[in-house]
Formats: structure tokens, sequence, C-alpha cells
């Protein structure tokens, strides 16, 4: 197949992005790229169904997070605790972008349940409207909108960052979630 | 502070902080002042550091592998 250029450049303008999307995701650096690459071959397998004009991030970020969202599915039905399992990949993965700096951020965004961790990406990082994050996640505008708020309370719960101005660090907490609490 | 920056996405910020300002109850918005104030900034810093922790990876732009796979399959014949 030949893209037009316009159409090639804007693919490969969205893959910055579009990694940071699964890596955010997935937690975890290898698994993020396999879903790149698996979006990008679907994508230019079915670029026909592309829209010119219409927004490209937007379509490509459709493609990997249904990707993720079935292979969670799948995966759930292998392991009872999946959630718990995300946590422990983000561990056990040294190549992990930004480990130090994040890990505590992170391993709570890790905690959230998927609806709420994908809304919170999509607009608070991605940048994508309420509008355009729904019709990536294929549901409501109202549900993205109670999604990220839910995300953003649960969050600001897991980093404790309220008692931090108040109180000072609380550093049980906050050893708890840097270290995951084992040794 | 720069975590004080307004964030897009802040839904707070449609209330305002006009000092005669009612909330949906018809209680005067000062009463929760402190409470908004707080929540507002917990939010700008989870913003924050979400932005940061995804922006780094955006950072690192398109690895050599995945321009090399949109060459590949760009050139691909499909004949």
């Amino acid at each position: 197949m030949k893209l037009d250029p316009a159409i090639r450049d804007q693919v490969l303008a969205t893959v910055p992005s579009l990694r940071a999307f699964a890596i955010s995701l997935s937690g975890n650096a290898d698994r993020a790229d396999d879903l790149v690459q698996e979006t990008l071959l679907r994508a230019l397998a079915h670029i026909d169904s592309f829209e010119p004009g219409t927004n490209m991030p937007a379509w490509l970020f459709t493609i990997l997070r249904n990707l993720f969202r079935s292979e969670y599915r799948k995966r759930r039905r292998e392991v009872e605790d999946a959630e718990g399992r995300y946590a422990e990949m983000l561990k056990s993965n040294p190549e992990q972008p930004g480990r130090v700096e994040f890990a505590e951020f992170r391993a709570a965004l890790a905690k959230l349940p998927p609806d709420q961790r994908e809304a919170l990406i999509l607009v608070g990082a991605s940048g994508f409207s309420y509008e355009d994050a729904a019709s990536i996640c294929g549901c409501a505008v109202g549900t993205i909108k109670s999604r990220v708020n839910r995300a953003r309370t649960r969050l600001a719960d897991l980093l404790s960052i309220d008692s931090v101005d108040d109180f000072g660090p609380d550093r049980a907490t906050r050893a708890v979630l840097a270290g995951g609490g084992r040794s | 502070m720069t975590s004080r920056k307004t964030v897009s996405t802040e839904p707070a910020a449609a209330n305002g902080e006009a000092p005669d300002a009612r909330d949906a109850m018809g209680r005067p918005i000062a009463s929760r002042k402190t409470e908004v104030r707080l929540g507002r900034e917990v939010q700008a810093r989870i913003g924050q550091q979400l932005r940061a922790m995804y922006d780094e990876v955006v950072k690192e732009g398109v690895p050599p592998h995945i321009a090399e796979l949109v060459r590949r399959l760009n050139e691909q014949d499909d004949g």
C-alpha cells in the first residue's frame, strides 16, 4: 500500500503521543511497544476507512484503546487479580521510563479501574476534549466526565496529596505507595 | 508556585471565585473556599504529574524501529 504522504506524516506525528498513551495505559514499556506496533499494522491495513480531514490522533487512539481492552479482557479471564498483576508488572520492569520520579504516581495510577485510568489519561494528559475521549472510549460524554472526576478523587486519596499541604507527608502511606509495602 | 496554573480540564474553574458567589445550595462560596482551593491545588498537582509522566515519553519522539515499520508497511507491494 502506498500511503498519501500527508496521511503518513499524520500517522508519524501521532506516534509519540500514542506511545505515551500505551505506556500510561499498560504500565509496561514492552507491552506498550507491541500495542503501538499492532495499532500501526491495523491502521495502515485499514487506512481507507480513515476519512481524510478527520481527527487522526483520535482514530489511532481508538484502535490502540480497543486492542488494549480486548487484551485486558482476555488476560482477566486468565488471571483473577488482573489489577494486582498490572501493579506487579510496573515494579518488575526496569525499563520503565521515568521510573524514579514517577514511580509513586504510576503505582497510584495502576490502582485505578481501567475505565477511569483511560479517561483520565485521554483528557488530562493526551489533551483530548471530553467529546473526543467519549468517542475513543465508545461512551457518553457525561460518563467520561464522571470517570475523570472519580479518577482524580481516587488519585488524590492514594497519593494523600492533601495531607502533604496540611500535615506534612503521611510517611507510612507514601512509603507503602512507593515501595509496594513489601520487602 | 507553578502548580497553581489552571488546568483546562479543571471543572471547578467554571465556579468562579467572586466574593458574593453562591453554590448550588445558596450557601456563600466563601464558606467552602478553603476546601475548594485545596481541591484545586490537589487537582492541579495531579494534572501536572500526569502530564510530566506522559510528556517524558512524548519527548522521545518516534523510535527508529517504529519509523522503520511505517516505512516498510508503506513500501509493501500489495500485489
